[in-house]
């Protein structure tokens, strides 16, 4: 008999998870004025997350909120929230990738911006 | 008042240009502390460029002896994954180091033209494969992961941080806005915004001579996408024409559909795509309708190795 496979909970089942989500997150943080280093920092950060059990991720989440990102209310609201979303252990790779896709379309938006310069009509064409 | 030099870094300095010189004693003068004199010191022997130096010098200068050394050493945080490689080569380079732990600069590239020294190449110290080998080599044996982005196998799989970590970042390059000359328009702009996450990027062409086809760039751009890596691109009019970059975020199989979600970074357009429209070349869901098709894709550099 087939085992019934873990389902992630729903947050992060969503299909607008990477998508609108990121970005609705991606623009509180810039207008928080939370700097690249910062998430590259956390990216770090979360190293080795995954594979734990669900309540020390979050744990984990909430401690590196309250010390690492003290100084970035921004970023570690964020973290506390998701953390409070962790319910089953399904659910923290995929925070984890979140986390790191959010780290990385920031930079990949920055450059795009800088880049469209060099297309014809600031590539707004 | 003169600083003393250590040897290495008066070697290096030899090669800048006089302007270069007078510019990194000021930048000695300048500096806070001791502490910050002898890391910009490593910094010029570690064959950084005067840019580089100069944007470190910058980022470093506000920073207390404590801060400084948090943000430069890796000894007290070092977790398991840092391989030896870069704990070596970060003792030796305090902005390797710096940016290892996710620190940024960003080097003024005309000044460092301007400055730029004799041509002779510059040899950096190696204590790595270098970036293309160790990424290949570290991804060489992972397993291809599934295309559905709502399932939790293809979902679940992070970035392989740990294998791309093990190579050093990709090298430091202009952020400035003149294209260079080999028509390429993001690598540089790519590599300097990822590299404290470690990422390299390659540039290529869809549908031109010498270029990758559409069906190939969407293969490997799905790939990168199901390891969480979003992959930019351009699309424009027709084959060559580049007219907005976009980024693809991530695709969204549903039966034999596979949906694709592109993001325009200047209209903040949001979209999906059907896999099909994208092959077709006929239109893309954006408001400009004239932008029908991908002309350029920029994949991770990792993934197109190990695809």
């Amino acid at each position: 008999m087939a085992t019934a496979r873990a389902q992630p909970s729903a947050p992060f089942a969503s299909r607008e998870l990477n998508g609108e989500v990121l970005l609705e997150e991606l623009g509180d943080l810039r207008n928080a004025q939370v700097q690249q280093r910062h998430l590259n920092d956390c990216v770090l950060n979360l190293r080795g997350l995954e594979g734990v059990r669900v309540s020390e991720a979050a744990a984990r989440l909430k401690q590196l909120a309250s010390n690492r990102f003290a100084g970035q209310p921004a970023l570690a609201s964020l973290l506390v929230r998701w953390a409070a979303k962790l319910k089953s252990e399904v659910d923290v790779p995929l925070l984890v990738s979140h986390l790191e896709r959010l780290a990385l379309v920031s930079a990949l938006v920055t450059a795009l911006r800088r880049g469209s310069e060099r297309l014809p009509k600031g590539g707004r064409g | 008042m003169k600083h003393p030099v250590s040897d290495e870094a008066q070697e290096q300095l030899d090669r800048w240009s006089a302007r270069a010189q007078r510019l990194f004693t000021e930048l000695l003068e300048d500096a806070g502390s001791d502490l910050q004199r002898e890391l910009l010191q490593r910094a010029v022997a570690a064959a950084h460029t005067p840019g580089e130096v100069h944007a470190f010098a910058d980022e470093i200068r506000g920073l207390s002896d404590e801060e400084l050394y948090e943000a430069c050493t890796l000894e007290d945080s070092a977790p398991e994954d840092y391989t030896v490689a870069q704990l070596l080569r970060a003792e030796a380079d305090p902005l390797f180091a710096f940016e290892l732990k996710g620190g940024t600069i960003e080097p003024n590239e005309d000044e460092t033209r301007e400055l730029a020294p004799t041509p002779e190449p510059k040899v950096k110290p190696t204590f790595d494969l270098p970036a293309h080998d160790a990424l290949a080599h570290g991804l060489s044996g992972k397993k291809k992961a599934g295309f559905e982005a709502e399932s939790a196998d293809a979902r679940a799989k992070a970035m392989d941080w740990g294998a791309l970590g093990s190579a050093p970042p990709p090298p430091s390059q202009s952020h400035v806005s003149p294209a260079p000359s080999s028509g390429r328009l993001l690598e540089d702009l790519l590599a300097e915004a990822t590299r404290g996450l470690s990422v390299a990027w390659r540039e290529h062409d869809v549908d031109t001579q010498g270029g990758m086809s559409l069906a190939d760039a969407i293969a490997s751009a799905a790939g990168a996408l199901a390891r969480g890596l979003p992959v930019p691109c351009a699309i424009g009019p027709a084959p060559g024409q580049h007219r907005r970059f976009v980024l693809m975020l991530q695709t969204n199989t549903s039966g034999k559909t596979r949906a694709w979600q592109l993001y325009d970074p200047l209209t903040q357009e949001l979209v999906w795509t059907n896999e099909g429209d994208l092959l077709a070349k006929a239109e893309l869901p954006f408001a400009n309708k004239v932008n029908r098709r991908l002309t350029r894709i920029v994949l991770p550099q990792s993934l197109k190795a190990a695809f």
